[in-house]
This record gives C-alpha cells, structure tokens and sequence, in this order.
C-alpha cells in the first residue's frame, strides 16, 4: 500500500556546499540518500515530493560538517499481509517463484500455487496447467495475495499466494 | 412475485445463524431473566409477514420493548438483513382522529390539547430480501472457505526442513535459500535440500506426538465441515431453489408507498398482514388513520363538536371536502336516493351537513366554482361506487361493508382511480386548488401528514386512494 507521510532526517552537509544554492544542495543529496531505501517500519521510500521544513544546522566540531535536520514529504510503498499485489515474476523453481511489485519481493512456494499447475523445468522453467493454457515463467504478471511479511529493520521481503479466487496470471509475456 | 420461498429462506437462516443472538445493553447484568436469545429469530419470523413495518407498531405486536427491539433490529441492520429507513412525520397528524387516538393511548403522540404540529423521528423496517440472499450465501462461503483453507494449510506459511541436520526454515527465509546451481532450497549449514514440511507428514504417516495433534486438528476440522454440510443442507437446498426466482423487492419506504397506493391492493389478508387488531394499534400512533376503520364516522362528528379544533385545522389545511357517497351514508344515515344522486348533489349535501365547519365558504365557493372535466370522472366514479354498495348493501356490518366496497371498487375501478389519482397530482403541479383534497396536501400539514397517510396505506396495503384523500381533507 502506498501512503504520503512525513519523515524527517539529519542531513550533514559539507562546507564546500555553503553558499547560495545550500538548499539546493540539501535537498538533492537528501534525494540521493533516501529515495530507494527501505526501513522496517515505514516500508520503501518511492519518492520525495516535497521539503516540509528545514531546521537550524549544527556545526560538528573539528569536522566543519554542518547538520540539519530536515522535514520532508515523500511516498512511501509498504507491503500488508493481505494485500493483493500485481508483480512480475523474476524466477521459477522447483520450490515456487519469485515475483517483483516494484520494490517488494515476493515468493510464492509451490503450495500456494494452483493443484493443477505442473512444474516444468528447463530452459525456461515454468508453472503449467495440463491443458496448457495458463502457465507462470520468468517475465509473466501475476495477481497475488500476500500472507507473510518479514519486515527487518533495513529489508521488507513476503510471501504469497496465488491459490484463490482472481489470483494468477493476469498476463502472459509469451501471448502478449 | 412470490415471498413464500424468501421467507422460508429467511426462516432457516435465521435459526441456523442467529438463534443463540442475544442483544443486551452492555451495562446490563447477564442474568438468567435478561436473556433474550431466541428473539432474533421471532423478530425476523414476524417480519417475513411484513412489508415495510413501523418498529413502534412491531414492538406492539411482538409484546416487546421498543428499545429491546431497536436493539435487535439495529443487530439485524448491521447484519445487512434489514433495510431501513427513518424519517420526522407528525406525530399526530390529525386532530379528527383524537378520539381514537385517546383510545389507544400510548407515550408516543402529542397530547390531545397540543395543538403544534410536532415531529417525531419514526422508524420502519423491511426484510432485504435480495440482499439477505447474497449475505446467507456468502456467509456459508465464508465458513466453508475458512475451514477449508485451514485444511488445507492455505495461506500458512510453508516450512522447509533440512533432512541432514533438521535445521527449520520458512517461506520467508527462500531468498536466502535459493542457490544458483538447482531448483531446490539449500540448508545454510550443510547446503542439503530442504524439503517441504507438508510432504514430509504425507511420506511419514506415523509422526511424533506435535503430527499426531496436526492430524487430529485435521481430523477435527474435517468433521466440522462435514457437520456443516449436512446441517445446513435445507439452507443450501432453499438457497438453490431460490436462486432463479425474481427477488421480491419492496423498494424504499418512499415508493413503497407510491406503490401501495397506486396498486390500491384490496384485501385484509394479504401478505402484508394486516390484520384488523393490528391496524387499530397502527391508528393508535400518533391518529394515522387507517382509510377503512370506520373512521369517517368519527370525522364527522369530530366537526361538529368540535370548534377549536376547526380553527387547528383551517390553518393546516383550507377547505372543507365535499363528502363521497359513501362517506355520507356512513356519518349521516342518508338515504339510498339521496346517495344515488349525482355529484353536484352529493356536494350541496356534503357542505350542508357539515356546516359547521368554519371554514365552509371557502370550500363551497371552489367547489362551485370547478365543473370541470374532474366532475366527471368524479361522476363515474361515484356511480360505480354506489352501484357497488348498494350490492353490498345487505352485508352485515357496516365496517366491513366499507372495507368490501373498497377493495371491491379497487378490483373494478382500478383505472378510474388512478385518473382521479392522475388529475389530483396534475393540479398539484400547477398550484391550482381546485379540489380539496389538494387543498389539504398543499396547505399546512402538507407533506407529513400525507406521507401519515400513505404510511397507513403501506401498513394497510388494502387502503384506496380516495379514502386517502378523504381523510386527508377532512384532517386537514
Ligand atoms: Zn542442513
């Protein structure tokens, strides 16, 4: 699920970027820093939409860097256990497979995969019904259901399903 | 549409799922006295002979307390059983009915010297048929689902056990687990293949003690689904037959009543259940007049004795109503010729016989003054209408009689009615007063004293539109 929180940071800025663009500065390594991570408690940070307030900065001595903390707005992406995903699917195996919804992995073990889709290894191992017409490779999108998350403080990782109703493929790389 | 199989339905789930529903105030000692399980089950068995029912008038026929019954209701509510609908209508909408109303005395009207127009806040509830269907059929979804998934360990998270060192890892753990070389988990320890739990229960039938529990939890969960199958097999059997029968559909309280009034059912017994007692309790809230209880008796000599009154009245609403045949022949023992006269005649009559009202000029001067196309069909109508009662004439008591003749001219003249209906609500539009019942709707009471009115209709489907308006006027 996606929210639009605030967050705030210390930032610690070099001398060299004093000046008249130090906002600037600020903000750009801020977007560097944060944008792409994850914390355990808020989930991945997708983007910084906007700087809500800037506090005074803080000389550290003996360094000359300076610390500021920094209010900012940003769009945060945070798995729930229940949660129905759409993602792309990275690797298929005997055990299950491995899907992507952005930044979120998910792994789906073979229990929670349909009774009549097969395991087909290979080339391009894959998940198969008998007739044929559904099958789960590398690259196919698929609808799941998430019914455990570990959640650590730096890494969000989950497990689904896609054994119930309106869950599976939803698009196959080889028909599209 | 047929209610019979809905009902049924509505029965069976009300005993397989709320029978042991007990809806008590939280504050309230769970003793022994206070338990009210079961009621559930009696409230929606009495509401499958209902249509659109005011909870006040329920409590009453339940023998129940009105905040006992706001409370299951409410439960049922929540429970998406129960549409319903509150609304502010007069509590007493009319001073003709005070006697009446005096009669069956409850806490709910205004007294009878209070001459404001007060509202009060009713409620009313209908069975939800179409969506007690879908709420009884997802409901057996959701059991069924949620003991089969348990069965079948959906939605747990799988667990891999390393058969060399019996190290345990979950589902959660895979990412670490996957190893480039195979398609199988690798132990971290000693790099064996993990194995999925499950199936290592399936190839070892005979497990420890902690297996042992996991099958008699299977065990257990396999004898529930089957005991709900089997006990809920007559819901699931009414479900099926129900499933391609059109869905009774009472619409809201609003066009409810439209639709009672319209159709003008005639009858005491249809499925609305109407019986005689309960109307009267129905009269007693707050003198919402039930069209054939002999009521136009008490209006007419309401008018007469009554002066202060008539002064309420002329506020709420202007004129005075010429008095059908029927009326007139009910309050003032006229004559059979003089009934079989023509309208014109039955009007001189009408004014002159309630002469006291105050406001009888106005009322008489439009009536003058309208020989329209109305008269007419007014015409007819009347002449249908004696002719109907004079065949009934020799019935036995007059209540009857009038309720016959009702019902009997809703089955005949169900067209010219509905032009009378027609004409009513075309003047309406146009501000023109033409005739008194408009008079009534536009002038004072207006809309809540109707939707009183309709309200009785609904509660009395038998009910005609001219009786409606009648009363209206004369409640002005
Ligand atoms: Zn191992």
């Amino acid at each position: 699920m996606f929210f639009h929180i605030i967050l705030e940071r210390n930032m610690q800025l070099h001398p060299r970027h004093f000046g008249r663009n130090l906002r600037d500065n600020l903000v750009a390594k801020l977007m560097k820093d944060v944008e792409g991570t994850c914390s355990g408690r808020h989930g991945f940070v997708v983007a910084i939409t906007g700087i809500e307030n800037i506090g005074k900065g803080l000389i550290r001595d003996g360094t000359g860097f300076v610390t500021f903390p920094v209010k900012y707005q940003c769009v945060v992406f945070r798995p729930f256990k229940g949660e129905i995903l759409e993602a792309v699917v990275t690797m298929v195996n005997k055990m299950g497979f491995f899907a992507e919804a952005g930044p979120v992995q998910i792994f789906v073990s073979n229990h929670l995969i349909p009774d009549d889709m097969e395991f087909q290894s290979g080339d391009m191992p894959n998940y198969t019904t008998s007739d044929g017409s559904v099958k789960i490779q590398k690259d196919s999108e698929v609808r799941l259901k998430i019914i455990g998350t570990r959640v650590d403080a730096t890494e969000i990782f989950c497990i689904g399903t896609i054994k119930d109703d309106f869950l599976g493929v939803i698009n196959d790389p080889a028909t599209a | 549409m047929s209610l019979e199989p809905f009902n049924r339905l509505v029965k069976l789930a009300a005993r397989a799922f709320y029978d042991d529903i007990s809806t008590k105030g939280d504050n309230q000692p769970k003793t022994g006295r206070s338990d009210n399980r079961g009621i559930a089950v009696v409230v929606l068995d009495a509401l499958t002979r209902r249509q659109w029912v005011r909870e006040e008038d329920l409590a009453k026929d339940l023998k129940l307390h009105t905040k006992q019954l706001r409370r299951t209701i409410r439960f049922f509510e929540e429970e998406k059983l129960i549409a319903r609908e509150h609304r502010r209508e007069t509590a007493k909408g009319a001073k003709i009915f005070s006697a009446a109303v005096a009669a069956t005395a409850d806490g709910h009207h205004t007294k009878e010297g209070e001459e404001k127009v007060k509202l009060h806040t009713h409620s009313y509830c209908c069975l939800d048929y179409a969506q007690i269907y879908d709420v009884v059929r997802y409901r057996l979804h959701r059991m069924r689902k949620k003991l089969k998934d348990e069965l079948e360990n959906k939605n747990t998270v799988q667990e891999y056990i390393c058969p060399n060192c019996s190290r345990r890892y979950t589902a959660l753990d895979a990412l670490r687990l996957i190893s480039p070389d195979d398609e199988y988990f690798h132990c971290e320890n000693c790099n064996g293949k993990l194995e999925a739990e499950s199936d290592k229960i399936a190839a070892q039938e005979a497990g420890d003690g902690d297996d042992n529990a996991r099958r008699r939890r299977r065990e257990k969960l396999k004898s529930m689904l089957q005991k709900m199958e089997e006990q809920l097999k007559p819901l699931v059997d009414q479900l099926t037959r129900v499933k391609d029968l059109p869905v009774p559909e009472f619409g809201n309280l609003q066009a409810w009543e439209a639709r009672a009034h319209a159709a003008g059912r005639g009858g005491l017994g249809d499925g609305s259940s109407n019986d005689p007692s309960k109307s009267s309790q129905g009269l007693g809230y707050g003198g919402t007049p039930m069209p054939f209880l002999g009521d136009t008796k008490v209006e007419v000599a309401f008018a007469g004795l009554d002066g202060k009154d008539d002064v309420k009245s002329e506020t709420v609403s202007a004129s005075l109503k010429v008095l059908p045949p029927w009326m007139i022949k009910q309050g003032m023992n006229l004559t059979k010729e003089q009934r079989g006269e023509v309208k014109e005649e039955v009007k001189m009559d009408g004014t002159s016989t309630s002469s006291t009202f105050s406001d009888d000029k106005k009322s008489s001067v439009e009536t003058d003054d309208k020989k329209s196309i109305q008269d007419e069909y007014v015409k007819a109508y009347y002449a249908a209408l004696l002719k109907k009662q004079q065949e009934l004439e020799e019935a036995a008591k007059k209540q009857q009689e009038l309720s016959s003749s009702n019902a009997a001219n809703g089955d005949t003249g169900t067209s010219s009615t509905r032009q009378v209906g027609m004409k009513l609500k075309r003047e309406d539009d146009e501000g023109d007063e033409d005739v008194e019942w408009e008079e009534s709707n536009v002038a004072g009471n207006t809309n809540e004293n109707y939707k009183v009115n309709d309200l009785n209709v609904q509660a009395e489907p038998s009910g005609e539109d001219e009786d409606e308006d009648d009363i209206d006027w004369e409640e002005g």
